[in-house]
This record gives structure tokens, sequence and C-alpha cells, in this order.
């Protein structure tokens, strides 16, 4: 018992330097993949909630492309401003256009399609979000990031600056990596 | 039975003026501070109170602001360093965010207050006002609600520099009271305090010729000069007094005919003569004097020329006196002469015989008759004849009319 209290004291030191002092947004998620798409959900609505069109949508569409994973509950996405989520995805030859998209949700995709994907929102007022691009290097907006316990994301500013939609700057902050 | 008025009475235990002006000018200068010190400091406080209100109510918005996107990403990590980066560099205790509801979803606590802080934030609780509130919204709906408490460090630092202020301000007005108790000491009190001097000077030693010295002030000046004027007016008072005394006690001792001294002063004299000689243990001599045809003069040429006869025989003694002798007319035609002490028989008798001489001449009357002065001398020596006063005179008179006779005889 004794030992224990020693043990633990002597482990104090490395906690407090494990804890970083600037925390990015954390989502904690449950192990099931329903949960998992429910925080998802959640996530990519906050997500449309701080991005600015150039003009107001009154019906935003949301474009699925790949093999999404985690999309199942993206339809329980309710906006505060009122505004009405349309989900469509992209198959067959427009796989890789987003003409008709406010924002598009990219599962698991070969690099090559994903490439063009990107390419074609470059310039135009689209939101981008990659379900499965850890390392946050293809080019989208929004890259999530899927730990065993919580979801996080990470924002490309170059991405933010090369899109025609506008992020609010306090999401910065919330980003992992921070800025 | 009169009170004795002229007893100096005890003086009770009165202030003097100096004290009582350095008390009005203490109760004036204190309520002036404390006026002043009230006003300031309820206007500061009501003033740094409204803005301390505002203050709290911008950072409320401020940290709602922040913390909205991290409510909206359900970031409670994010949401604290948020409230944190706002909340630390302000004056603020606690911030509290809570869902619509009121379950708590963030709390943020300062760390660590020190003294001085806590001090001076339970004297601003006393005046606070309540925590700042404000509703985070994201479109219509209300997502959380914020609270910020404190904020009012500064109403309890103004409140303590305050009364360090009131204190240093108190301070002060005794310093002030003090100095301006000392100048009014030198323009007031002192000029009154010296006329004082001079009426106690007057008063107790009879210097009448004391003046009160000029004053700076108006009132006093003029006080002071009332003062001379009426010490003048006093001082010529008193010499009137003592030149009528002296012209009453010249009256009193002095033949208003012939200005000889009088038989009061005659018997005043021969005492003190007496005790003088006892004292020198010398001895010395009276004559007594009688004027020969006196009488006759009187009745035949008026009694003008009565007087002027008695003028020239007085005058005539006078010349015949040494100094330290001293003539009297004791009245009528009677005269007397007391030799000073140290005078011997043949001395004596050489006066008398120069009297004699003196008289031998006859006096010019006012019609211009000439008559004659001549006198009948009686002499007695002290202590040889007698050492007693009465004895001596009756020796005189006796010796005179001794003379008077020898000479009538002789005549006859």
């Amino acid at each position: 018992m004794r030992s224990l209290f020693f043990t633990l004291l002597l482990l104090l030191p490395t906690v407090a330097l494990a804890v970083p002092s600037v925390q990015p947004a954390m989502l904690p998620i449950g192990t099931d993949a329903d949960a998992r798409a429910a925080s998802t959900a959640r996530m990519v609505g906050a997500m449309l909630e701080y991005t600015r069109w150039p003009t107001p949508r009154p019906v935003l569409r949301l474009c699925l492309a790949g093999t999404a994973r985690y999309a199942g509950r993206l339809a329980d996405i309710s906006l505060s401003n009122g505004a009405q989520l349309q989900l469509s995805s992209l198959t067959g030859a427009g796989a890789t256009r987003s003409e008709g998209c406010d924002a598009l949700y990219i599962g698991q995709i070969d690099s090559a399609p994903m490439q063009g994907l990107v390419a074609g929102t470059r310039g135009q007022p689209v939101l981008t979000i990659a379900e499965d691009d850890p390392d946050c290097g293809s080019g989208v907006i929004f890259c999530l990031l899927y730990a065993p316990q919580t979801l996080s994301f990470q924002l490309n500013i170059d991405a933010v600056s090369r899109s025609a939609v506008r992020i609010d700057p306090r999401v910065l902050r919330l980003s992992k990596g921070g800025y | 039975m009169s009170a004795p008025v002229d007893k100096p009475l005890p003086t009770p235990c009165l202030p003097t003026l100096g004290q009582v002006l350095a008390r009005a000018h203490m109760r004036l200068i204190l309520f002036a501070v404390l006026m002043a010190g009230v006003t300031l400091t309820v206007t500061g406080v009501l003033v740094i109170r409204g803005y301390a209100d505002r203050n709290l109510a911008l950072i409320a918005q401020t940290v709602a602001y922040t913390v909205e996107p991290a409510l909206i990403f359900d970031d409670m990590e994010a949401a604290r360093s948020g409230i944190a980066a706002v909340a630390a560099s302000e004056s603020v205790h606690r911030v509290d965010v809570r869902t619509p509801d009121g379950r708590a979803l963030v709390s943020w606590r300062r760390p660590g207050d020190d003294i001085m802080t806590m001090i001076e934030g339970s004297i601003a609780n006393l005046v606070a006002s309540a925590p700042a509130t404000v509703d985070v919204r994201r479109g219509d709906r209300l997502i959380a609600r914020v609270s910020v408490h404190g904020g009012a460090e500064g109403l309890g630092r103004f409140i303590l520099s305050g009364l360090a202020t009131a204190i240093a301000c108190l301070v002060l007005t005794l310093i002030a009271t003090w100095t301006l108790a000392r100048r009014l000491q030198r323009d007031v009190t002192d000029p009154l305090s010296r006329i004082a001097d001079v009426a106690h000077e007057v008063r107790a030693n009879r210097q009448f010729d004391r003046r009160a010295p000029h004053a700076h002030i108006r009132e006093v000046d003029q006080l002071g000069r009332d003062f001379n004027a009426l010490l003048e007016e006093l001082n010529d008072w008193h010499s009137g007094v003592l030149s009528h005394n002296r012209m009453l006690e010249r009256q009193a001792t002095r033949d208003a005919l012939t200005g000889l001294g009088n038989r009061a002063m005659f018997e005043r004299a021969l005492p003190a003569t007496i005790a003088q000689a006892d004292a020198l243990n010398l001895p010395f001599a009276i004559l007594y004097l009688d004027v020969n045809r006196f009488k006759p003069v009187n009745d035949t040429y008026g009694h003008d020329a009565g007087d002027a006869m008695l003028i020239v025989i007085a005058a005539r003694l006078r010349a015949g006196l040494r100094s330290g002798d001293q003539a009297f007319r004791l009245g009528g035609d009677e005269f007397a002469l007391i030799l000073a002490p140290g005078v011997g028989q043949e001395e004596m008798e050489a006066v008398q015989a120069r009297i004699a001489d003196g008289m031998r001449q006859p006096i010019m009357l006012p019609g211009g008759e000439s008559v004659d002065g001549s006198l009948s001398i009686g002499s007695a020596r002290y202590p040889q004849d007698s050492a007693d006063a009465r004895d001596l005179l009756r020796h005189a008179d006796a010796a005179m009319y001794a003379a008077k006779g020898r000479r009538a005889g002789g005549k006859e």
C-alpha cells in the first residue's frame, strides 16, 4: 500500500509532463460504429456551423464521396440557422466532380480520384472534409482524426486560403496542433 | 460692606484665543476634508462600480464569444483554456458556463489569490454588483449561459487608497491647523497679548508711559490706539491728581503770605530735627522771634502795610539762614527758626546777631512810609536747655519775652 503510494508519487511528474498545454478539440467517442457515426455527425455539424459560404445557403447540399465508414448519422445534423441539409452521393462518372455540392464528405478513396476531387473544389465554395486522411496531406480543409477514445480534427489552413468558403477563425484554436 | 473687587480672582481654566482659533480651524478643516473625502469616495465608488459592471459584462461577452465554438464542438478543455485566456488577465474570480437547464459545463476559478487581493476583494464585495450573465446562442438556439463573478478589485483598491489618502489628508490637516494657528497667534493673539501686558504693567506698576505697539489688523490696531489714548488721559489725570495733592500739601504746611513753613509744619519739623540730632549726637537750637512794632504799624497804616512788613521780614530772615536751617511763621507776627544740628553757642549767637543786624534797616511800606522792623529774639539750645520739645519751646518763648521786656524796660 505504502510502496504503491510512493510509486504514484514518482509517476506524478511524468503525468504532468504528459499533459499538453493546449489541447485540440477532442470529442469522446464510443467504440461501436453507431456511436462513432453520431460523434462524426456532431463534429461535421459543428464544422458546417462555422463555415460561411459567399451567399447564404437555405438548403445545404452535403455530398458523400468514396466509401464512408461513419457517415450513417449525417442526416441527423440540424443547423442553428435553419438551413436544410440535403444529402447526396457522388458515384459513377460524377464521382470526381463536385458541382452542385456545398460540402463534400470524402470517405475512403483512391488517391487519384481524391486528387481530382480536391482539385475540382479549388477556388469553389465547397467545404471539404476527409474521413480517412490522418496525415491531412490530401488538400482538404478538415481532416477527421479518429483515436480509440476520442475524435478530433485538423484544419488545413492552405486549403482554407485556396477555397471560396470562410471558416470562423475561432475554430482554428480547436484544430489539432492549434494555430 | 462691598466685595473685595481689587483682589485678583483665581483664573478659571479658560481657553486662550489661540486655542479657540486652533480648535475652530481644526473643525473647519476636518469638516472640509471629510466632506471632500466622502463626496469623492462615494462618487468614485459609483463611477468605478459602473465601469466595473460594464467591464464584467464585456468580459462575459468575450468569454461567451470565445467558448461558443468549443461548446458547439463539445470540447470542454478548449472552452476552459479559452476562458482562462480571457479571464486570467482580468480581475475575475470565477467563470461558470452552464447549460440552459442549469447543468455545469465548465467552471473556472482564479488560482491562488494573495492576501492583499483577498482583502481588496472582500472590501469590493461590500459594494460590488451581481455577476454578469450572458447567453451563448447559435442562431436561435440557446447553447449555454456564461456568468462572470468578481471584477471589482479596482473598487477595493480605490477604497483602500481612498482611506490611505484620507489619513494622509488628516495628517496634513493637523499640520495646516498648527501652521494657521501659529499665523493667527502672530497676527491676532500677539498684539492683543501685548496690549494686555501693557494694561497689566500700568495696573501693577503705575507705568503710565508704556504704550501698546502698532498691530497689522485694523480692529486690533484701533483697540491699541484707543487704549493708548485712554492711557494718555489716565496719565494726565494721574499727574493732575499728583500736582493737586502737592498743592494741597503745600497749602497745609506753608504760610500763604510769606511762603515760610506754618505752625503745623514747625510742629512736625521739631521732633524730626530732635530725632536727627539724637542720631548724629549733635546739638541744635531754636529761635523765637516777635516783631516789635507790628501792631502799631497794622493799626496805623492798615493790614496791607502789616502784610508787606511781614513779607519783608520773612525775606530778611531767610537771607540770614545757613543751609539746612528752617524758618517758620507761627501766626500773626511770630516767627520761629530751627538751626540745623551741629550749631554751637557762638554760631547761634552769630546768626542771632546777623538777623538783628539785617532788621536794623527800616522797612519801606507801599504807602512810602518807612518803619522800624526790629525783632525780639529768644533762643533755646538742645539738649543743653532742655531735651524735651515742649520744654524747649517754653524755654525759647520765655527767652523771647525776656528780651521783649528788656527792650521795653530799656526804652522806658
